[in-house]
């Protein structure tokens, strides 16, 4: 039965007949088609649902669409009036407010009812009016500072959106914060995820998923499924292709449907398609299937212990990824210490957890064809995954990534849902459109691996490292995905920031009865970096000195190659640990705070992309094509690259302008579609700048070439001695000399067809010849250190972060508030990671904490004060000098954090996440 | 995540709501701000044929500063109470606890009512209610009774709200002069985050001698619990840092915590004795008026 409601929605007033069971935020989503209202979580933990209900904001996740007759709903399409930006979104654009933009359109509308009862927040106010939305992106710095700075766009005629005052760059595009490429759509509601997406006939799809963690299937009966009424079709692993797919070729162990047993709670059993999400889920639970108990492992201990029950036929160990390797004498070297320290560490299972939940839709063309929308951040390899287990060419797929609400290495891989939505929209000849729930994002996981570490160090007196020697098991639950590659980095990382003359690493991967571990940015190196900046402290303790001074000794310096035979090129190391020393006021304090207060320095880097792909291909790693429109007045970049909230469209964007010699305004980014943009192995590994830079570089380059023959024609000068530069080609030495670029690419066009650039990127050949030198190599790499101060409640246990001092080599950055947006949200995220957040599981292998209330990563109110810095540093491999910092930046924090919370406690927690309940048995057993 | 099927009913008038319910015989389920109500369905952990909407009942709202008591409707979110005038004067631990109740969005939608209702053992507004000795109207088609809110919980989601009743009103009685009540709440990050314990201390001193003690404590025990011993204990002492630590003791003592993901049981029972004692000392300080701010 229906209820009538009369309610008005953005000022129209909307008759509707509504379910009684049906939420706000579907009629608004499903009905009304306003899906600028998010769906992060469903039961109101995220705030991306948020709208103001008579004014006030309200979760409409929680709130029934029957119970609304006579009320004002106002949603983010409602912000904006009569198309002129509503001073806070003006505010979000210009302070760079937004990275996915997944939780904006919440947060526009917690802060719009702010202003309205509040119109001159304090910070504290602005940050508990936030306590309700979660951000993953951005570290709320800049959402924050956009609300302190609204009154700037109260007049829109004055003061429209703008980029903020110009920054110090030797170029007029690159080294500029302008507005990022895609934020306008996202502070309007009007991106488009792949959630978000609806086409006529659509049905939706779930999947049932093992409730066992290991069993024989013995009996699986879907005929009550496909009786119930509304379903159109449910597949097992009969309907489906059986090739065994994965991440890494060497171990591909995955298969769409288990066959044989299952292997974790959460294997994928069979899928169904409904006309609803709402009956696809009922009839699931008619779906019969019977186990046969096996027994199970949970962990690295018992996987590997004698006559331990086996995941893999084919490894009978349970250990999957076995890593030995060995660079000059550790032996001699520690003989050669003055002191030797070592300890245990454990690293925690951490969820990538993205605002937006994964989501997959597909349809097959008339012509035989299959479109794929997925919120991935790797579509190439989706593309080669779907191609090969689907068994057709590549041609006949095309993907396309919409709008993606974070990845941070959760979305890297081709997951089951875009299979069986592909499956299913075959099998029903109409749109699938599948999505995870929030407990479906935790037990499909591939977060970041349990790893349990033992390490050891020795120094001279001098400061000077004399060996390192790092044994390191990782629980990668029941498949490999990014397993073997992960495996390696947590070693291969370890001697790229300090100079290491002696190394030895042995790295385990285990199968065990859990959701697969994969790729979490910084992928491996987090935690090996974690004990070593905690052990490293240690050292310099033992021999009495200073942390900095023990990190400078070692520091990695320009044109080296490490121990393991990586390339470091630029390398300002020193000048990040020099200037966070300055800027954090460390040796005024250092020593000097009082109990309970503490300061703590780690360090860290990270590659600026793979040196090699994850499967062997001849493709260059990042390809580019530039169209100039007809006019000469705007140019289109063609780039499969994933723009997944980090801001690489703007950056690659700023990139071609830059080479191109026109405002960045002109260049337009085309959709990331296989069938328009040519591949890029897309976002991990902190590729895409430096990569994806070169390759669109290049195809500028190609455009400009063309144009400056047409000038040096007009002109009667060689091409060689032209410049281009804000829409001008002229005489380098006679800049007056010139013509109009727009003119110069209309006569290309007129004399030739169409103005076309293409571009490639290949990495040079790197690394050693040993077993496994691959990982670990790339073109450049990041180098950063940070400061973090820190007062814990001695009574309590519970840390309170102050403040952070952050400096970063990223080599020339290319658009300093994404850059530093990024900073934050690395900062706030690896915080989350430190100090609360860990997957757990019960006794029988289910995650306990499958949602956003109890999984918790921080709020607003658990952000630091914040400084975050770039060196001057110029890369020769990359793009006008830049280099990698996504990932690269959340590496030095749970060393410098841990580091801290020992400084202000005496207490030495090694066993992550440091919760208060651990630094109060620590404090406790210290009295 | 599926919300299953119900009919809904949205009665304007108490007595329709409570006729309703008294037909529908324990097939319905009342929602209020839905906060508990919806997350729980939506997750599979409860269901209902009906369910009852109180949301449009008028006389359900309003926060009245009466001769006596306070007497707050029970469709009062924690925004409105943390904001009220009368609250901060009453009972100020009540909007202390309502200000980091949840997130801002949520604090819009959920009621005083359904927090009571949901009797989940770490709920944030309790402990202030019971230092401070609220009673709970409860309303049938038939009748209206009166139930002390520390006889009102009876286990983890568990009341003695009748399945035919409606909580219609949260009655304060009003605290003698020299009276302060102040409410401490840890939490594993600092919004949108449950309480892994939660004392509220309510003091009322006479010349210099502590005349009436309650202490409260949440997400400790089975419901939210009074610890008498400390009154026993604090009772025509004079108040100061000593006795006030042995009485966070006997409170850490008598609790009886459990292990979940929050926090060891043994740690809570660390947490009980900190936060009893600083809410002791915040009490303290508000008897004389003075505000000690909270850790
Ligand atoms: C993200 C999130 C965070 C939260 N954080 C906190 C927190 O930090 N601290 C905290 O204490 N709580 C927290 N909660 C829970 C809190 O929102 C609820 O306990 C709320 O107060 C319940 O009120 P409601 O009106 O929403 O109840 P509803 O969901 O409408 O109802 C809850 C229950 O009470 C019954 N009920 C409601 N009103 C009445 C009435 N008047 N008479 C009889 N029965 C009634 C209902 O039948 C139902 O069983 C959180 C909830 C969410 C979703
Ligand atoms: S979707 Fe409503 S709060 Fe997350
Ligand atoms: S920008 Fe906030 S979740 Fe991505």
């Amino acid at each position: 039965m229906l209820n009538e409601i009369t309610v008005t929605i953005n000022g129209d007033e909307h008759h509707l007949g509504v379910r009684q069971n049906e939420t706000l935020q579907d009629v608004l989503r499903l009905r009304l088609g306003l899906t600028g209202t998010k769906k992060g979580c469903e039961v109101g933990v995220c705030g991306s649902c948020t709208v103001l209900l008579d004014g006030e904001p309200v979760n409409s996740c929680l709130v029934l669409a029957a119970s609304l007759t006579g009320k004002e709903v106002t949603t983010i399409e409602g912000l904006a009036e009569g198309g002129r930006l509503h001073p806070l979104q003006a505010s979000f654009l210009h302070h760079g407010a937004v990275q996915c933009g997944y939780c904006t359109p919440g947060m526009l509308l917690s802060a719009k009812a702010l202003i309205d009862r509040n119109p001159d927040p304090t910070e504290e106010e602005i940050l508990s009016a936030f306590g309700g939305n979660l951000c993953r992106c951005t570290g709320y710095v800049k959402i924050v500072e956009a609300v302190q700075g609204y009154r700037e766009f109260l007049d829109p005629e004055e003061c429209p959106p703008c980029p903020p005052p110009d920054e110090e760059s030797p170029y007029p595009v690159v080294g500029r914060s302008v507005i990022r490429k895609d934020a306008p759509d996202r502070v309007t509601g009007r991106a488009v995820y792949t959630g978000d997406l609806s086409l006529p006939g659509m049905l939706y799809g779930k999947i049932l998923t093992s409730t066992i963690a290991h069993a024989k299937i013995t009996k699986l009966d879907v005929s009550r499924a496909e009786a119930f009424p509304g379903v159109k079709a449910v597949i097992t692993a009969k309907d489906v292709s059986n090739v065994i797919y994965g991440v890494s070729p060497a171990r591909y162990d995955e298969m769409i449907f288990a066959t044989d047993k299952v292997r974790y709670i959460g294997d994928e059993i069979a899928a169904v398609a409904a006309i609803d999400e709402a009956t696809a889920q009922a009839a699931l639970e008619l779906i019969e299937v019977e186990y046969e108990e096996l027994p199970a492992v949970f962990n690295v201990a018992d996987a590997t212990a004698e006559g331990a029950p086996v995941l893999h036929e084919k490894y009978p160990t349970n250990i999957n990824v076995v890593v030995d390797q060995n660079f000059g004498d550790v032996e001699a070297g520690f003989a050669e210490a003055d002191a030797v320290v070592s300890r245990s560490f454990t690293g925690n299972r951490t969820y990538q957890a993205p605002i937006e939940p994964h989501a997959s839709l597909a349809r097959w063309e008339a012509d035989g064809r299959l479109t794929l929308w997925s919120s991935t951040q790797t579509p190439h390899y989706m593309h080669y995954m779907m191609a090969r287990v689907l068994e057709v060419p590549m041609a006949q797929i095309r993907i396309i990534k919409p709008a993606v609400g974070g990845g941070f290495g959760g979305k890297a891989e081709t997951t089951p849902l875009d299979f069986c939505s592909s499956y299913l929209a075959k099998v029903t000849g109409r749109p699938v459109m599948m999505k995870y729930a929030r407990n479906e994002m935790f037990m499909h996981n591939r977060g970041r691996h349990r790893q349990e570490i033992e390490l050891k160090i020795g120094v001279r007196k001098d400061g000077s490292i004399t060996a390192v020697k790092q044994t390191v098991h990782l629980d990668g639950g029941a498949y490999t995905s990014f397993g073997i590659i992960t495996t390696y980095y947590a070693g291969s990382m370890v001697p790229t920031l300090y100079k290491l003359p002696n190394y030895k690493y042995q790295g385990y991967r285990v199968y065990t009865n859990l959701p697969a571990c994969g790729a979490f940015r910084g992928h491996g190196c987090p935690h090996p970096r974690f004990a070593f900046e905690t052990l490293l402290s240690e050292a310099a303790e033992a021999i009495g000195m200073d942390d900095f001074d023990i990190r400078q000794k070692n520091a990695m310096t320009p044109n080296t190659s490490t121990v393991n035979e990586l390339s470091i090129l630029s390398c300002e190391f020193p000048a990040t640990l020099a200037q966070a020393r300055q800027a954090s006021g460390w040796d005024k304090k250092k020593g000097h705070l009082p109990k309970g207060r503490g300061i703590g320095v780690g360090c860290g880097g990270f590659v600026s992309g793979a040196g090699y792909p994850i499967y062997r291909s001849r493709f260059p790693h990042s390809n580019a094509v530039i169209r100039v429109l007809e006019d000469g007045h705007a140019a289109t970049l063609h780039i499969a690259a994933a723009e997944i909230g980090q801001g690489s469209d703007t950056v690659l964007t700023q990139i071609a302008a830059e080479e191109m010699g026109v405002p960045y305004e002109t260049i337009l980014m085309a959709d990331c579609d296989s069938d328009i943009s040519p591949i890029d192995l897309g976002s991990y590994s902190s590729r895409v700048t430096l990569m994806g830079g070169n390759a669109v570089k290049m195809a500028a380059s190609r455009v400009k070439d063309q144009l400056f023959e047409i000038a040096g024609r007009r002109l009667g000068v060689p091409p060689t001695g032209l410049m281009a530069m804000e829409g001008r080609i002229f005489v380098a030495e006679r800049p007056e000399v010139g013509m109009d670029w727009a003119e110069a690419a209309r006569i290309a066009f007129s004399e030739a067809g169409p103005l076309v650039g293409t571009g490639f990127y290949e990495p040079p050949r790197l690394g050693g010849s040993y077993k496994g030198a691959a990982v670990g190599t790339s073109p450049a790499y990041s180098f950063g250190t940070i400061v973090m101060e820190v007062a814990v409640d001695l009574e309590t246990g519970k840390v309170k972060v102050l403040d952070c001092t952050d400096f970063h080599d990223s080599g020339q950055i290319v658009n300093p508030t994404t850059a530093h947006g990024q900073v934050h949200g690395a900062i706030v995220m690896s915080i989350g990671e430190t100090l609360m957040e860990e997957v757990l599981f019960t006794e029988d292998g289910q995650v306990r904490n499958p949602n956003l209330h109890e999984y918790l990563i921080p709020t607003a109110m658990d952000t630091p004060r914040i400084s975050s810095g770039f060196v001057d540093s110029y890369e020769p491999r990359g793009p006008f000098g830049a280099k990698e910092l996504g990932e690269g930046a959340t590496l030095p924090i749970m060393g410098a954090l841990g580091n801290a919370i020992y400084d202000a406690t005496g207490v030495r927690i090694t066993e992550l996440p440091i919760t208060p309940e651990k630094i109060l048995r620590g404090l406790k057993e210290q009295a | 995540m599926r919300l299953e099927d119900f009919q809904f009913h949205a009665p304007g008038k108490l007595a329709e709501a409570t006729h309703l319910l008294s037909v529908l015989e324990g097939t319905a389920r009342v929602v209020a701000g839905g906060t508990d109500l919806l997350a729980d369905m939506k997750q599979g952990r409860l269901g209902a044929a009906h369910v009852v909407s109180i949301a449009g009942i008028p006389e359900l709202r309003g926060i009245e500063d009466r001769e006596n008591v306070l007497r707050i409707g029970p469709l009062e979110t924690p925004n409105r109470i943390a904001a009220s005038d009368a609250v901060l004067r009453r009972i100020r631990g009540l909007a202390d606890a309502a200000g980091v109740m949840a997130g801002y969005q949520v604090r819009n939608l959920a009621t005083i009512g359904g927090n009571l209702a949901s009797a989940v053992p770490s709920g944030d507004l309790p402990p202030a209610l019971l230092v401070a000795g609220a009673v709970v109207e409860l309303t049938a088609h038939d009748g209206i009774r009166t139930v002390s809110l520390a006889d009102f919980f009876l286990g983890p989601r568990k009341t003695g709200l009748g399945p035919d009743e409606i909580l219609t009103a949260v009655i304060v009685p009003h605290l003698p002069a020299g009276s302060g009540v102040a409410y401490e709440k840890f939490q594993l990050r600092d919004a949108s985050a449950l309480a892994v314990v939660g004392v509220a201390a309510r003091l009322t001193i006479a010349d210099g001698v502590i005349a009436t003690a309650r202490l409260a404590v949440g997400a400790a025990a089975p419901t939210p619990v009074l610890i008498p011993e400390v009154a026993e204990l604090l009772e025509g002492k004079p108040p100061g840092a000593e006795v006030f630590a042995a009485a966070a003791r006997i409170a850490s003592e008598e609790v009886k915590p459990i292990s979940d993901l929050r926090g060891s049981a043994a740690y809570r029972r660390d947490l009980v004795r900190v936060l009893a004692g600083r809410a002791l000392t915040r009490a303290e300080g508000r008897c004389r008026n003075e505000e000690v701010p909270s850790c």
